[in-house]
């Protein structure tokens, strides 16, 4: 068998070098995108669980409570747990160096003694005599840096540095230095220890704890010191295993990994049909080759074998160099998604991620499989061929029962794929509904892709029939048009496949388009009515979120000085657990700002909603969190609070595109009086009638800019951060994208050359009866062009399907999240006119080469 | 040898039924060199695909050495085809991309042979048709004559005892068909190959030992 594949296949591939190397990249670029997304899924997982396995130590057990943090008073009950062996306190968080642009330094705040019995800090040698590290303790402005951030950024010991705290900008000396071992190796060494008091001030969690670090005593089991501990701490806080933990938070990015996985899955969808269009192009064009090995003895499970070897060579050919490909992408998307992911989740520490051979293997996985199953049936087609194809003359025959087949396949996939949208078991979680909804979407291209060769037939017909009525003067409408319709029409089944091709690649950027466009709508719409402050503060970073440095409280009271500001509102927003999984808790004080704020509500009245809320009636869910956890209106929900477990009531449901994993919403006096925490992450300003919003950020940039590294935002400036976030989010669904633009491409080049090849005789034909070159370009040109058309029309008609399906319903499935859906119709036009310019484009090499076929040897071709 | 009993062949062409042949039974006896000849549409070329195990009867029985090869299996007819049969087409069906040797050693390739002896086999039946010199050249780069010298070449590569020509000549001037003729003639008389030849061409006809004539699917001895 392989001396077959090196004879027939390799020369085949030779010979036609051309489509062979568009197959090949085609398998490059899917491997690439697979591979690239399962290298940047691979890193968000395992970077925060390595970062938690780095800074945990000996610990087995950590208690804690998210951002909301647990009370110190605790600790001792924490610490004297019967079966506790060593607990050791923590604060953790992000401060940024003043002076050195995007330096943050992650600070942890450890109680020294207790600490070294839980993680080994290895500090440099000599610098930290017993006389140093008691100065350490004796200074509250002791800082320790590791070597590397040290060596970087030129801070020896004795050295000071500026951060920005929660009470503003502080100097600290750098009295020691840590050797790059353990926790200190976390964000590439942008790490650094402190004592306890010192970083809950620089943290403002006075009287709070981030984690509790716990080893057990021998002997102990860890379950069973756990149930003692939940005891202990009431629904204050819980107690996780490290792996816990890190699952715990890694689960606010589920939606985000799915949808990337979902990308990965379209450019594998997409790549499956140009690996199926290539090999089946090549089984049309060597039926009368299949014929003669069929006469000459060859046996159909041999050439089902060839075919399949064939696909099978190239793809793995492809799926090495896509790999390598995919490693390259993976640096790029990884630096985007990293960005988003700290945006909106948590510090991402893209060190410290890691790619293994799973990666390499779901790509070859994908790369080699795919391209093996999408060559099955044309392969299976090759098998077909009967020995009788060698003796034929003509190359058209009559298919009508291949397309009656299709079409019925077609339909039948039509109708099962709303069926399987429809019916979502219960049960089913979002992830499954959201999977369940993808695999119809999938069946519904692939319904369609069946029934392109009917309308390959029908438009091509009516065409056909249409254009011949038109006066002899109407000159290429009549002539060359007319010509690439009947070639059309002749072989539905090859131009179909080109055509559905077109049709899904289209479909993807269509569904993509509108997914961003609807999602970028929605959001601009809700950003309008939920922040209706017009300026925004924050420190540190310029939305609220991980990287912002919380202020405390009193610092609201110097910005309602300044000449202008009217209103001032405190919005927290901070990471907590409901029911185990992570949710977020927002607050502000309605009670400061009803009159001024609206509030965007799923159903009911915002403004009734923030009265109520101004009296602690209750809090209000968002859309997500009502889905996820299915509660309403009138049901109670308990939070594990810093004071203890609390029950609060729901008075409503809100819009919040913040978090998927749900959000609560709590007054301010509410939330400080439950988590005693006072800090702020953004100050919501609202002006004097006539003030200007230049003006007053001038003032307060000049004022307290420098000292609490301030980001002064404008609404319209807000929004426009939210949009850099959001499509910051999406740069990877840009990859698929690109692939399917490619993808389309090389489709229709292989199309119409071996459309081409396959019709040389009856282009030698028209040559010979009077055809002129530039007729017979201007016909292969026009088929290029009707391909085009129809494969446009029919991706829009399917995009628009599509992505109606994935924003209202999919998309709900997977985030909660309910969207209003957008129709890009600007997209919609530029598509359908790339369709036709790309096609045309594809269709000049194949052009040029029709008209440039010598008529005898054409005549004479067999 | 080659036995037809009441053969009948009809297709489908859109939504009316032809019928290439209709009823055909004839004997052609081992080493007999037979020429079917008849009126375009008349089923020579059927009949040719039917002895050669390319097509299978509507009805009627196709046996080769009392085998009934309309009755065998595709994989057995394939098999029988491979080293029974050696065809010789108008439009000659060789690979564009392999070379003479590649091209003539290929049934010997399908078949498992070792390269070395596929190699020499071929290499022995491009010098039996004089084309030892061209054995490296594509089909492309060599005449009319020699490449229907080289698929007979092909044709022979298992010497088998039926050898089926579907116009040889058809595309070759004169002297180049004659010379042909000449060759399939001598394999014929040198190797005992049973040889059926269907042609429009009456002097190649003339060199067979018997002249079947077919009309419209049928005999033309039969047709009342």
């Amino acid at each position: 068998m392989l001396r077959l594949l090196r004879l027939v296949s390799w020369r085949h591939m030779m010979r036609h070098r051309l489509r062979t190397l568009l197959t090949f990249l085609g398998i490059v670029l899917g491997v690439a995108v697979i591979v690239a997304i399962a290298l940047v899924n691979r890193t968000l997982t395992g970077s925060f669980q390595r970062t938690i396995d780095l800074i945990a130590g000996k610990a087995v057990l950590q208690v804690e409570n998210g951002e909301s943090g647990l009370s110190e008073a605790l600790f001792p009950a924490i610490r004297d747990t019967h079966g506790v062996a060593d607990a050791a306190p923590a604060v953790e968080g992000f401060l940024p160096l003043v002076g050195a642009k995007g330096e943050k330094l992650y600070v942890y705040g450890v109680d020294f003694l207790a600490d070294s019995s839980i993680r080994e800090h290895e500090f440099v040698g000599g610098s930290f005599t017993l006389d140093a590290a008691l100065e350490f303790l004796a200074r509250p402005d002791s800082i320790a840096l590791t070597e590397s951030f040290s060596r970087r950024l030129n801070l020896p010991v004795g050295a000071r540095l500026r951060l920005a705290t929660s009470r503003g900008v502080r100097d600290y000396t750098v009295r020691a230095l840590l050797k790059e071992q353990g926790a200190a190796k976390v964000f590439g060494g942008s790490f650094a220890l402190m004592d306890l008091p010192v970083a809950q001030i620089a943290l403002g969690k006075e009287g709070k704890l981030d984690i509790v670090d716990l080893t057990i005593e021998s002997g102990e089991s860890v379950e069973s010191v756990r149930a003692r501990l939940q005891a202990r701490v009431g629904g204050a806080a819980q107690a996780l295993r490290p792996r816990e933990r890190g699952e715990q938070v890694e689960s606010l990015m589920t939606s985000f990994r799915v949808g990337l996985f979902f990308v990965s899955l379209v450019a594998l969808f997409v790549g499956f049909f140009l690996i199926f269009n290539t090999v089946s192009v090549s089984v049309i064009q060597r039926k009368r080759e299949i014929g003669t090995l069929r006469c000459l003895g060859i046996l159909r499970r041999q050439i089902l074998s060839l075919f399949v070897l064939e696909a099978l060579a190239l793809a793995l050919a492809g799926s090495i160099a896509g790999v390598g490909a995919g490693f390259l992408l993976a640096q790029a998307a990884l630096y985007s998604v990293g960005q988003t992911v700290n945006s909106l989740f948590f510090q991402f520490d893209a060190a410290s991620g890691s790619a293994g051979f799973a990666e390499i293997a779901v790509g070859l996985a994908g790369g080699i499989g795919i391209p093996l199953i999408a060559a099955l049936y044309p392969a299976w087609q090759a098998a077909r061929v009967t020995p009788l194809e060698s003796a034929r003359q003509a190359v058209w025959r009559p298919r009508s029962q291949g397309v009656s087949r299709a079409t019925l396949i077609g339909l039948l996939l039509l109708l099962l794929a709303p069926a399987l949208a429809v019916v979502s078991p219960s049960g089913l979680g979002g992830v499954g509904k959201f999977t369940l909804g993808v695999v119809a979407m999938m069946l519904f291209l692939l319904g369609l892709s069946f029934l392109a060769p009917l309308f390959v037939s029908a438009w091509a017909g009516f065409f056909w029939r249409a254009l011949g009525r038109l006066p002899p003067r109407a000159g290429f409408l009549r002539n060359e048009a007319r010509l690439a319709c009947d070639g059309l029409r002749r072989a539905p089944g090859r131009a179909g496949m080109t055509i559905a091709t077109l049709m899904i690649s289209l479909a993807a950027i269509f569904t993509v388009a509108a997914f961003v466009a609807s999602v970028r709508e929605s959001l601009l719409h809700w950003v309008d009515r939920m922040v209706t402050a017009d300026l925004v503060v924050h420190a540190g970073a310029k939305t609220a979120g991980p990287l912002n440095v919380p202020l405390r409280e009193e610092f609201g009271a110097k910005l309602e000085s300044i000449p202008g500001v009217v209103v001032v509102d405190y919005y927290r927003l901070i990471r907590s657990n409901y029911q185990g999984r992570p949710i977020m808790i927002e607050s502000f004080s309605a009670e400061r700002s009803a009159r001024v704020r609206t509030l965007p509500m799923l159903s009911g009245d915002g403004a009734r909603a923030l009265r109520d809320l101004a009296v602690e009636k209750g809090v209000l869910v968002s859309e997500s969190f009502q889905r996820k956890f299915g509660k309403k209106i009138g049901d109670a929900i308990r939070l594990a609070t810093p004071s203890g477990p609390a029950d609060f009531n729901i008075i409503g449901v809100y819009i919040d595109y913040s978090s998927d994993s749900g959000s609560v919403l709590i007054e301010r006096s509410l939330y400080k009086r439950f988590w005693r925490d006072d800090l702020v992450d953004a100050f919501d300003l609202w002006l004097a009638r006539g003030a200007e919003p230049e003006s007053v950020t001038a003032a307060i940039n000049r004022g307290y800019g420098d000292e609490y590294q301030l980001f002064v935002s404008t609404h319209r400036e807000l929004k426009a951060n939210v949009v850099r976030l959001m499509e910051q989010s999406f740069s990877v669904n840009y990859a698929v994208e690109i692939v399917a633009v490619v993808v389309a491409i090389f489709s229709v080049i292989n199309t119409l050359l071996a459309s081409v090849l396959d019709r040389t005789r009856e282009i030698g034909v028209l040559r010979a009866i009077g055809a002129t070159r530039k007729q017979l370009r201007g016909t292969v040109m026009a088929e290029a062009g009707w391909i085009g058309i129809l494969g446009g029309i029919l991706g829009l008609i399917a995009g628009g399907i599509m992505s109606y399906h994935h924003v209202v319903y999919n998309t709900r499935f997977l985030t909660g999240w309910s969207f209003q859906y957008y129709y890009p119709t600007e997209v919609a036009v530029l598509s359908l006119i790339a369709s036709v310019v790309l096609c045309l484009i594809a269709g000049y090499l194949p052009a040029k080469r029709a008209a440039a076929i010598p008529i005898v040897s054409a005549i004479g071709y067999e | 040898m080659i036995r037809l009993i009441d053969v009948r062949k009809s297709y489908t062409q859109g939504e009316s039924e032809v019928i290439a042949l209709a009823g055909v039974s004839l004997e052609i006896a081992r080493g007999e060199f037979a020429a079917v000849m008849g009126p375009s549409g008349s089923g020579k070329s059927t009949l040719l695909h039917l002895v050669g195990g390319l097509d299978r009867p509507s009805a009627g029985d196709v046996l080769v050495d009392g085998k009934i090869i309309s009755q065998m299996d595709d994989d057995a007819v394939t098999l029988f085809r491979r080293k029974n049969v050696g065809f010789i087409f108008q439009f000659f069906n060789l690979l564009p991309t392999l070379t003479a040797i590649e091209n003539a050693a290929l049934p010997l390739v399908l078949d498992g042979r070792s390269e070395r002896e596929a190699n020499a086999r071929a290499e022995a039946l491009l010098a039996r048709v004089d084309l030892a010199a061209r054995r490296d050249h594509l089909p492309e780069q060599l005449s009319g004559g020699e490449i229907q010298r080289l698929a007979i070449a092909r044709a022979l590569v298992f010497d088998p005892p039926i050898l089926l020509a579907d116009e040889p000549t058809g595309n070759l001037d004169s002297k180049t068909g004659a010379a042909v003729l000449e060759t399939i003639r001598a394999i014929n008389r040198d190797a005992g190959s049973t040889v059926v030849m269907v042609t429009h061409d009456h002097d190649a006809a003339a060199r067979s030992d018997r002249v079947i004539h077919l009309r419209d699917g049928r005999l033309a001895e039969e047709i009342p």
